[in-house]
């Protein structure tokens, strides 16, 4: 039993890591084509990615949707969680439920409500309304995530800070969100995942400036090339960069 | 009385925001959705209406149907797989690796899901090709004789669709697992239970609410996506957001694709409603 | 709670005033081949402008975008050929002034003054044309079949062949196959397209985007790409020299992009300086051999912009003759478009 517990383990970190590994090795291809057969080994495609204007803008695209959508999404989703784990509202389930709402429905019809909303009130397409289209996605996540992790060990710790005369901005930021810290940093990472990854909505609704996985899309549509494998390298060293980072400085930390 | 009223004024100032910015960007969104799915194409203009002409057509033409079905199949069936993979390895994540490497493992477990979603369904596509390192590695064991035609079918995207939601839903699962007071199970070993009644009855029924929520967001990602299957799936059949986007990005025909639109959110609503009654989800 | 609560209308209010147009920006909506950085930053340097570049697929999906647009939100339009007329009736084009366009030096048959003008104004200019045929790897197929469209549903090459997964070329060439002009294809015609299309995709691998068929075909997955071209295989000459692609004796398909003014632009000097930089062989030179695919440049006067190489690849020598028997792609009204779309989804679907 335990050894198929680790030969399941690195069965699986096989499969997670194939693509990966894939398409690391062929970004490193001397010839026009990532496909096999390896024809050696060259460092031109890193060249050529890190010189691309448009490719570096919208890393930095990327980078500030995510953060900033999904702090809103989490600010948003923690002070509703708070509110309907603590309070008794009337409706509360359905309050949750419209909440959640997002969760359940396609990235592409929120992306494809948002356009039609946009272009019948004549807002301008921009990175700010696909950054609009991210909240409204990650804010259940935050939301789902915080609510879940609310127990009575907590309930029981805010309300003895309550009995003690904090008042309520108090309780939360120094009782439950500290308690929550492990659950309210998975909801932000887990929201800058989605938003740093999320295609469908930045393709239909950005114009000029566009995120990431856009520019990569019409990399990738307008021909076959190890510079696509070398964008999806760099952008996999800088996210493991920055776990580890993070798993260094901010959660042993926490901890 | 007067605690209890302050309280509800309290709690209601809470959730306003997040309420607010759901019904400006994702309710009214959806009715204005909603309303454009009942106009109608004439030539290139828009027209305004009630006109359920979108609708029966979806339900009427095969093609439309078909590519329905096939969504709901391959997110089925990618939804099962997915949850059967990701349980173990979320488990032998929580159980078996020694508690200062978890989270370690654990992040080596997920890390693939911070490269480029989109990048990630193309490496696969080179992984599964004919001359794709799976095949060339089949060919040299002398497994096979013959390369493996696995790219550009339907196989490709439930691969490179299950490779993802792995990911996920190992993350969900192993925050449920950790949450677990390992007191139940011992006292339920201590009762006289073995292994596998502690894991039936004690620790499967804990963890199905996270079970079910990871689930259920790999169906309504999986049923949505567009990436995977128009990378992955060589267009040998189309999903319904392939259809979409056709719609959108071939015809222009927003009427149209919006009805579609309708339906597939009518879909992922039913299997809602139908998971939550079943498996009480509106409690997790 | 009141900061909380203006949140969405601070977001809303955000919206509304960002990314207003600066007079020093140039707003292009193009085809793929124009957002490689050696092409427009030239112009850019030139002008000290920005040129803000959006993409599209498809006329249908082009013009559903200007629909939804505010005037002067585009300057430039780039444009099937075919299609321009469509766009001028919608209003989105501007007049040209046709005396600063080097017409006199093009292709004569690129200069289409029927689809680039309408009542004797030009609104548009042809910039780039090439091939829908048939491309494939020499060493896998035997190439006297590819001169004959019918080798391919014979049997001998199923399970080979990958399709281009756009409708109007290889709907074009199917008719071909069947003897009907494009120019012929109605209402009426379009039903007898249907059998052999499907027999076509019964007899082939996949459908598929530009990279998807240029991966199928450099890794061998289909040694045949119907609807391929000179702009299919260009870009993989210098690795894989087995890729050519021909003219089969049924004919092919001539494809064609044009440029143009957006009607309402609010520089339209600037807009048409472009246009007069991408019709001059120095752009005419940058955008036949674009990252995102190559094709001949309208203007015949490029070829000594170009390389030998470059040339070839292009088959420079070779287009009076191909030119002669290439057809231009059918121009369905919009209820033909839609029957033609509806055709091909349920091919792709099928």
């Amino acid at each position: 039993m335990r050894v198929l517990s680790w030969v399941y383990l690195a069965l699986a970190y096989a499969f997670v890591f194939l693509p990966v590994a894939v398409l690391v090795a062929f970004s490193f291809q001397d010839g026009r084509l990532p496909v096999p057969p390896f024809q050696g080994v060259t460092l031109d495609w890193y060249a050529k990615v890190l010189g691309d204007r448009d490719l570096m803008a919208a890393l930095a695209n990327s980078a500030l949707v995510a953060v900033v959508s999904s702090l809103i999404a989490l600010v948003l989703g923690f002070l509703a969680a708070h509110a309907l784990a603590r309070v008794r509202l009337p409706g509360s389930v359905l309050l949750r439920g419209v909440l959640i709402a997002p969760m359940t429905v396609s990235y592409l019809i929120i992306a494809l409500g948002l356009l039609t909303l946009f272009n019948q009130t004549g807002v301008r397409l921009s990175l700010w309304t696909a950054a609009v289209g991210h909240v409204v996605i990650n804010l259940p996540l935050c939301f789902a995530i915080t609510y879940a992790a609310m127990g009575d060990h907590q309930k029981n710790a805010e309300r003895a800070a309550r009995d003690l005369g904090a008042p309520e901005w108090k309780v939360l930021v120094l009782v439950s969100a500290p308690m929550l810290a492990a659950p309210l940093a998975a909801a932000f990472f887990l929201s800058v995942t989605f938003s740093w990854d999320e295609f469908i909505i930045a393709f239909l609704l950005t114009r000029f400036d566009v995120t990431l996985p856009v520019e990569i899309w019409s990399m990738l549509r307008s021909g076959l090339s190890p510079a696509t494998n070398a964008v999806g390298s760099l952008v996999f060293l800088v996210s493991v960069t920055l776990v580890v980072v993070l798993e260094v400085f901010v959660f042993r930390r926490v901890k | 009385m007067t605690l209890a009223r302050s309280e509800k004024r309290l709690g209601w100032g809470l959730v306003a925001p997040a309420l607010l910015w759901t019904g400006a960007f994702f309710v009214l969104p959806f009715l204005a959705m909603l309303a454009l799915s009942f106009a109608r194409m004439e030539g290139r203009e828009v027209v305004q209406g009630f006109d359920p002409g979108n609708y029966i057509r979806i339900f009427t033409d095969w093609t439309m149907l078909k590519a329905l079905i096939n969504s709901l199949e391959i997110t089925l069936v990618v939804t099962v797989v997915s949850v059967v993979l990701a349980y173990p390895l979320a488990a032998i994540i929580a159980f078996r690796v020694p508690a200062r490497w978890q989270r370690l493992a654990l992040l080596l477990a997920v890390l693939p899901f911070w490269t480029s979603y989109v990048v990630r369904s193309y490496a696969w596509l080179l992984v599964l090709g004919q001359n794709g390192v799976v095949n060339k590695a089949l060919l040299g064991l002398g497994v096979i004789a013959e390369p493996l035609e696995i790219a550009a079918t339907r196989t490709a995207t439930v691969i490179g669709f299950v490779h993802f939601f792995v990911m996920l839903l190992t993350l969900t699962i192993y925050a449920n697992l950790i949450q677990l007071s390992p007191n139940y199970a011992r006292a339920a070993a201590d009762l006289g239970a073995g292994r596998w009644a502690v894991f039936r009855h004690v620790i499967l029924p804990l963890t199905l609410p996270g079970v079910v929520t990871g689930a259920f967001l790999t169906f309504v990602l999986c049923i949505g996506d567009y990436i995977t299957p128009q990378i992955l799936g060589g267009n040998a059949e189309l999903t319904l957001p392939q259809l979409i986007m056709l719609q959108l990005g071939r015809s222009g025909n927003f009427p149209l694709a919006s009805a579609l639109s309708v339906v597939l959110m009518a879909v992922v609503t039913l299997a809602y409603f139908a998971s939550s009654r079943w498996l009480r989800l509106d409690r997790v | 709670m009141a900061q909380f609560s203006t949140l969405p209308l601070t977001a809303l209010a955000l919206l509304a005033v960002t990314s207003p147009s600066f007079a020093q920006e140039l707003n292009a909506l193009v085809w793929c081949d124009h957002t490689d950085p050696a092409l427009i930053e030239p112009f850019e340097e030139k002008f000290g402008v920005t040129v803000n570049l959006k993409e599209y697929e498809g006329t249908a999906a082009g013009l559903a975008i200007l629909d939804q647009s505010q005037p002067g939100d585009w300057d430039v339009l780039v444009i099937d050929s075919v299609d321009v007329g469509r766009a001028v009736e919608a209003g989105y084009l501007a007049e040209l002034p046709a005396d600063q366009l080097p017409t006199a030096n093009f292709f004569p048959e690129l200069v289409m003054a029927e689809n680039n003008t309408v009542d004797g104004k030009t609104y548009a200019v042809t910039e780039k044309f090439g091939y829908n045929t048939i491309s494939y790897d020499k060493t896998k197929v035997d190439p006297a079949d590819m001169e004959d469209m019918a080798a391919l549903t014979s049997g001998k090459y199923d399970g080979r062949i990958g399709i281009y997964d756009y409708y109007l070329p290889v709907l074009g060439l199917v008719a071909l196959g069947q003897g009907v002009n494009t120019a012929d294809i109605t209402a009426e015609t379009l039903p007898s397209l249907k059998d052999p299309l499907m027999k076509l995709r019964a007899a082939s691998k996949q459908v598929s985007d530009v990279v998807s068929a240029q991966t199928a075909l450099a890794t061998g997955e289909v040694d045949i790409v119907v609807g391929g071209g000179e702009w299919l295989t260009a870009v993989l000459a210098a690795d894989n020299p087995n890729l050519d692609w021909t003219i089969p004796k049924q004919g092919g398909l001539r494809w064609a992009q044009s440029i143009g003014v957006v009607a309402g632009s609010t520089q339209p000097d600037l807009a048409l300086e472009f246009v007069k930089y991408i019709v001059s062989p120095e752009g005419q030179a940058k955008l036949a051999t674009s990252s995102c695919y190559w094709g001949m440049p309208a203007n015949a006067k490029t070829g000594d912009a170009l390389s030998m190489e470059q040339r070839a690849v292009l088959r420079w020598n070779e287009q009076p003759e191909f030119l002669k028997r290439a057809q231009l792609y059918p121009i369905p009204d919009a209820e033909l478009d839609t029957a033609m779309q509806d055709m091909w989804t349920e091919m792709l679907n099928q």
